[in-house]
């Protein structure tokens, strides 16, 4: 074995590891909040209750998750804007694009046998 | 000349104070968002405007397997995370140990993923059974070949760290580029997770 393996890379004594020491923390945190999340998640479908309610929070909580994990994980609170912006653009296209898609393909203006892969009932 | 200009004419490679393999991966990101953004569309506009094809809750979708699958990508992350934080440290075996626990948890998640294609298969639910059968394998093959790559860029990484030639600045960069990637297939599954799967469910 190498003496690479022993000892840690050399890195500044004047650097300051406080902040990654307050994001392990953090990490922790983040970690359990995500599992107990995915736990309700799990649990909340099976409830009895209002569909648009239980609809709801399942997509406020996936989309915490989401949120929380590009922030934290991703260190995109800690980073420049710029990098907020580059990612935010796709996003901001992806849910245009399925935005537009729902309008497209919306049964109130197109005839199931005009979608592509649709065969209506009685062919 | 200030300081911070003296250090940015020095490092080539850096512009806006942002490095550029960051900034580039941020960009890859959000093309890849794009991406997922029409498969999963495309798997939601045909589960509307053709709802009884198939009723995937009964005898297909196993949700605790499901939840069980990202339960364990979600805690691969936050290796991922810790990873990245040991390695802005220079804490190389730290760095190891939470790399191979990334990919420990990437392979489990392959598996299920296997598993689950295998049992569908089995149930007569095929890449040519339908829209669902296509947009379904398409949407979650996709996602489970960007987890496939990123475990094999770990490895690589993992066996890198081994050489001698990682150095403080440089390779945290690095595997925060890849942190990145990891992340990202990560979100991409909470949302899959519940949209695709946990919706299907609700009022069943």
């Amino acid at each position: 074995m190498s003496q690479a393996d022993y000892n840690p890379l050399p890195v500044s004594p004047a650097v300051d590891h406080s902040g990654e020491n307050e994001k392990y923390h953090v990490f922790v945190n983040l970690a359990l909040v995500l599992a107990a999340i995915t736990g309700v998640e799990l649990v909340l479908v099976y409830l009895p209750f209002n569909k648009a309610f239980i609809f709801t929070v399942l997509v406020s909580l996936s989309m915490f998750k989401f949120v929380a994990v590009i922030a934290w994980f991703m260190h995109l609170i800690y980073d420049k804007l710029m990098l907020t912006l580059a990612f935010g653009t796709g996003l901001v296209i992806a849910a245009g694009t399925y935005t537009a898609l729902l309008f497209l393909f919306s049964t109130d203006y197109v005839a199931p046998h005009e979608i592509p892969g649709i065969i209506p009932p009685g062919m | 000349m200030s300081d911070t200009a003296t250090a940015h004419h020095e490092d080539g490679h850096k512009s806006l104070i942002i490095d550029n393999k960051k900034l580039l991966m941020w960009l890859f990101l959000g093309s890849d968002c794009m991406f997922f953004g029409t498969l999963i569309s495309t798997h939601l506009i045909y589960r509307k405007i053709n709802p009884t094809e198939i009723d995937p809750t009964v005898n297909l979708f196993s949700l605790e397997l499901t939840s069980f699958s990202t339960f364990i990508l979600l805690m691969s992350s936050f290796l991922m995370a810790l990873a990245v934080s040991a390695m802005h440290k220079g804490q190389i075996k730290s760095f190891r140990r939470n790399v191979i626990g990334v990919i420990f948890f990437g392979l489990i998640f392959l598996g299920c993923q296997v598993y689950e294609f295998t049992e569908f298969v089995h149930l007569g639910l095929k890449l040519d059974t339908g829209t669902f059968g296509s947009t379904f394998y398409l949407m979650t093959g996709t996602h489970g070949v960007h987890v496939a790559i990123g475990i094999f860029w770990l490895i690589c990484m993992y066996f890198y760290s081994y050489t001698g030639k990682m150095d403080a600045h440089e390779s945290a960069v690095d595997v925060e580029v890849a942190g990145l990637y990891w992340h990202f297939v990560d979100i991409v599954w909470i949302i899959i997770f519940t949209v695709v799967y946990l919706i299907e469910f609700i009022g069943k």
